[in-house]
C-alpha cells in the first residue's frame, strides 16, 4: 500500500517522513549516507578514484599529458576536468552529445578547482614556455541516485591525491624531453575542498545529501565547498526557492562538519594503500 | 563606481530599454557601465512533444557569446538564470508550452551574469508573461585588501580574491540564486549578502522607473 | 479594502506588488459593514486574503468594482468568449486545425457553421481566414472554436477574406480599436471607406477600395501604436491631404 501512495503522490509521501524528522530511506535529516573509497582501481591511468555515496557511483581517472602552455601563462600547466553522464546510469540521459547537466557539473568542478587552489598550476610546469603537464580529469557516474556533485569533487580530490607523474628531464643538447616512467612523484596537494549538497522542501525542511527523488521533488537545491581552514571555495544555488541567512549559517556549519570527516577518509584510504604496497 | 561604505553603494550607471526588437514576443537590453546584454523572448509557444511538461511551461535559456559558438561555460550560466526564472514565473499557468528566453552578449566589462539576469528579467516583463515577482542580479567583488566592490568592471573582477553574484528577489530581498568564484570566508559572505540586498533595492526602483518611463506614452 | 486599490488606481505597478485587505482595527457596532467585493480582471491573482500583481502594466479600473492591470503584449493566451481571427491549417478527421496565434492550435467542428450538417459540410479549404469565438479556452485543454453563436446564427462570423490584407499588431492597439467610440476608428472612418476585421488575437485584416489604398490603411494601423493621439491626427491628416 505504501508502494501505491508513493507512485501516486510523491510529494505527499515525503512530506509525512518529513514531518517525523526523517526521511524514506530511515535517515536523520542531517545525515549522510555511507560513502566508500576506493584508489588506485584503474592501472592504465595516473591516478583514479571509485567513490560511493550511497548508491551513487562516481570514478574519476587523470591522464598526465605532456604540452605547450598556453600564451597567457607561460610558466602554468592546467587541469582539464570532464564530467559525462552516460545513459548507464540512469534512464533520464540519452546517448548523444552531454546533456546541460553534465556540461554545468564539468564548469562547476573547473570553478571548484580554480577558486580552492588544490593544486598550483606553477607546480604543472616543467619548463617555462615550453612545456608542461595538462591533467585530463574524466568523471564518469556509473550510478546516478542524487548528490553528483559531492562525490565528483570527492573522487577528484582522491585521484589527485593518487596520481603520480613521471619525471621528466630535459636534455640540453637534444632539446628534447625524456621522460621516466620508473621514477615517480606524487602531486603537492594544497588544499582540500570538498563538498556538500543540500535541498529544501516546501521553503522550510532543509535536507542533506538527496537522493535523485528528493532532488526531483524538492523546491531548491545547492552545494556548499568549503576547505580546511573553513574557507568558502563555492556557494552554488542555481535559483529555486529562496534561502534565509540563519539557514545558510546551518548549512554551512554541516558543511565544514562533512569536510573533515571526508579529508580523514581519504586519508586513511590512502595510508592503507600505501602500507599495502 | 564601486565601493561600500556602511551605508553608501555606488553602481555603475544603469540603462534600460525595453520592446526594441519586433519579432520576439518580450525584448529587453540592459547596460550596467559597459556591460551590454539584449534579450528575446518567445512564448507561451509551442513545445516539442519530448520536451513537454504536463503541468507548468518548459523555460530554455540560450546564451550567445560576442563571437565564436557558446561553451561550457554558457552552460553553466544558463542553468543559473533558467532556475532564477523559473522560480519567478508562474509556469503552472502555461502548460504544455515552451518559453524561449535568449539573451545576446553584447559587451563584457565584468559583472556579466547579473546583467543577464536584469535582462532577463526586463524582457520577461515586457513579454507580459505572469510573474510572481520580479528578480534581479547583483556582483560584488572581494579585492585583496578585503573591501567588498558592488557591480565590479572587469579590471576590478580580475583583480579581486573573490567574486559573487547573488539573484535578489522583490518581495522579501532574500537570495535565489548564488554564484561564486575564489574562495572567502563566511563572515565575507554574509556581508556580500547583505551588501547585495541594499543594492538591490535601488535596481528594483530603477525597474520601476524604466517601466513607468515605457507607460507614459500610452497613460 | 477597495481603498488601498483606490489609490493605485492610472498608476504603473510591477509583478510582486500586493494588496492585502487589512480590516480596520474598529469596527463601529453601530454602522452596517457592508462586505464589498473586488473583481480582478486579467493581470491581478489572488493569493488567500491578498492580491498579487503578476504583469506590468497601469491599473485601470471599471464600476463598480472590477480591477486590472492593463498591459502591453504581443502574445495571445486563448480565453473564452473571445472572437479571434485565424488561418485553417490543416483538415483532419471531423473538424479543421486553424492556428490563433496561440501556444497550440485550435479545433473547428465541421458542424460550427450556419447551415452545416454532416452532408453539407462547409466550404472551407487549407488556408482560409476564418473569424469566430472561443467556447473551451483554458489552460488544460485543447482550444476550441465555433463559427456560430449559441441561438445557431452565423452573427459575422464564418470564412472571409478574399481580396484583403491580414497583418499583426499588438493586442493593446486591438482593445484601443475594438473599445466602443474609438478614436482611431472615428478618424479613420472619415478618411477612408474601407472594411475591417479586428481579431483579439492581434490580428487585423483590412480591404479598401483600391490595393494601394489597403496598404495605407494597413500602415497608418500599424503606426498608431506608438503614438499619442495629437501625433496621430496630426499624421492623418498629412494623409488625407497628400499621397493618395
Amino acid at each position: 500500500m505504501a508502494a501505491g501512495f508513493k507512485t501516486a503522490e510523491p510529494l505527499e509521501y515525503h512530506r509525512s517522513f518529513l514531518k517525523e524528522n526523517c526521511r524514506p530511506d530511515g535517515r536523520e535529516l542531517a545525515e549522510f549516507r555511507t560513502t566508500t573509497l576506493n584508489i588506485g582501481s584503474i592501472s592504465t591511468a595516473d591516478g583514479s578514484a571509485l567513490v560511493k555515496v550511497g548508491n551513487t557511483t562516481v570514478i574519476c581517472g587523470i591522464k598526465a599529458e605532456l604540452t605547450n602552455p598556453t600564451v597567457e601563462a607561460p610558466s602554468k600547466g592546467y587541469i582539464v576536468p570532464n564530467v559525462d553522464l552516460p545513459p548507464l546510469c540512469s534512464s533520464r540521459f540519452r546517448p548523444g552529445p552531454p546533456g546541460e547537466q553534465a556540461q554545468a557539473a564539468s564548469q562547476f568542478i573547473a570553478d571548484v578547482i580554480e577558486s580552492s587552489d588544490v593544486i598550483q598550476t606553477e607546480d604543472l610546469c616543467i619548463e617555462r614556455g615550453k612545456l608542461c603537464w595538462v591533467l585530463y580529469c574524466d568523471i564518469m557516474c556509473l550510478d546516478y541516485d542524487g548528490n553528483l556533485l559531492d562525490a565528483c569533487i570527492i573522487a577528484l580530490l582522491a585521484a589527485l591525491k593518487n596520481t603520480q607523474l613521471p619525471e621528466v628531464t630535459i636534455k640540453p643538447e637534444a632539446c628534447t624531453p625524456e621522460v621516466n616512467l620508473e621514477k615517480r612523484n606524487g602531486l603537492l596537494i594544497h588544499k582540500h575542498p570538498v563538498g556538500t549538497s543540500f535541498c529544501v522542501f516546501d521553503n522550510s525542511i532543509l535536507i542533506v545529501d538527496p537522493t535523485a527523488e528528493e532532488e526531483g521533488l524538492s523546491s531548491a537545491h545547492f552545494t556548499v565547498v568549503t576547505d580546511e581552514g573553513d574557507r568558502l571555495c563555492s556557494v552554488h544555488k542555481p535559483g529555486g526557492t529562496a534561502l534565509s541567512g540563519e539557514k545558510l549559517q546551518e548549512c554551512i556549519s554541516r558543511a565544514t562538519a562533512r569536510q573533515r570527516e571526508i579529508q580523514k577518509l581519504i586519508d586513511k584510504v590512502i595510508q592503507s594503500v600505501k602500507a599495502a604496497e | 563606481m564601486e565601493e561600500c561604505g556602511d551605508t553608501n553603494i555606488t553602481l555603475r550607471e544603469f540603462g534600460c530599454e525595453q520592446s526594441l526588437l519586433s519579432r520576439p514576443d518580450g525584448s529587453s537590453s540592459f547596460m550596467q557601465g559597459d556591460t551590454s546584454v539584449l534579450a528575446g523572448v518567445y512564448g507561451p509557444a509551442e513545445v516539442k512533444v519530448s520536451k513537454e511538461i504536463y503541468d507548468r511551461a518548459t523555460l530554455e535559456v540560450v546564451i550567445q557569446p560576442k563571437v565564436g559558438l557558446s561553451s561550457v561555460r554558457e552552460r553553466l550560466q544558463e542553468q543559473s538564470v533558467r532556475e532564477t526564472c523559473e522560480a519567478a514565473l508562474l509556469a503552472s499557468l502555461h502548460p504544455r508550452s515552451s518559453l524561449t528566453l535568449v539573451l545576446q552578449l553584447l559587451h563584457d566589462d565584468g559583472s556579466l551574469l547579473s546583467c543577464y539576469l536584469n535582462a532577463a528579467c526586463m524582457a520577461l516583463m515586457d513579454a507580459g508573461l505572469p510573474m510572481s515577482c520580479l528578480f534581479c542580479g547583483v556582483t560584488c567583488a572581494v579585492n585583496a585588501e578585503g573591501q567588498i566592490i558592488t557591480d565590479p568592471s572587469a579590471a576590478q573582477e580580475k583583480e579581486s580574491r573573490a567574486l559573487m553574484t547573488f539573484a535578489v528577489e522583490s518581495t522579501e530581498h532574500r537570495v535565489i540564486m548564488s554564484s561564486t568564484r575564489g574562495s572567502f570566508s563566511v563572515h565575507e559572505l554574509q556581508q556580500c549578502i547583505a551588501v547585495s540586498q541594499k543594492a538591490s533595492e535601488k535596481i528594483f526602483q530603477f525597474y520601476r522607473d524604466s517601466v513607468r518611463r515605457r507607460y507614459s506614452k500610452i497613460l | 479594502m477597495y481603498s488601498c486599490f483606490k489609490d493605485k488606481i492610472g498608476e504603473v505597478l510591477l509583478p510582486g506588488d500586493e494588496f492585502s485587505f487589512e480590516t480596520d482595527e474598529t469596527i463601529s457596532l453601530t454602522d452596517t459593514v457592508k462586505a464589498e467585493k473586488v473583481v480582478c480582471g486579467p493581470g491581478l491573482r489572488r493569493n488567500g486574503d491578498q492580491v498579487l500583481v503578476c504583469k506590468s502594466g497601469v491599473l485601470r479600473h471599471k464600476q463598480p468594482n472590477m480591477f486590472w492591470i492593463d498591459s502591453q503584449q504581443r502574445r495571445y493566451v486563448p480565453a473564452k468568449g473571445e472572437s479571434v481571427i485565424g488561418i485553417v491549417t490543416a483538415k483532419s478527421g471531423d473538424v479543421f486545425k486553424v492556428d490563433v496565434g496561440g501556444s497550440e492550435q485550435a479545433t473547428l467542428s465541421y458542424l460550427a457553421f450556419e447551415g452545416a450538417t454532416k452532408r453539407n459540410r462547409p466550404n472551407v479549404q487549407v488556408g482560409d481566414l476564418v473569424f469566430c469565438q472561443f467556447i473551451i479556452a483554458n489552460k488544460d485543454m485543447e482550444p476550441e472554436l465555433v463559427c456560430i453563436d449559441s441561438a445557431g446564427r452565423a452573427n459575422g462570423m464564418g470564412v472571409f477574406g478574399a481580396g484583403g490584407f491580414l497583418f499583426r499588431v499588438s493586442l493593446g492597439l486591438v482593445r484601443r480599436l475594438l473599445a466602443p467610440r474609438s478614436d482611431i476608428i472615428s478618424d479613420l472612418e472619415k478618411l477612408l471607406p474601407c472594411e475591417l476585421v479586428v481579431g483579439m488575437n492581434g490580428r487585423v485584416w483590412v480591404k479598401a477600395g483600391s490595393v494601394q489604398q489597403t496598404l495605407v490603411v494597413a500602415n497608418l494601423l500599424e503606426s498608431c501604436e506608438n503614438m499619442t493621439a495629437p501625433q496621430r491626427q496630426a499624421l492623418f491628416r498629412r494623409v488625407a491631404q497628400g499621397a493618395l
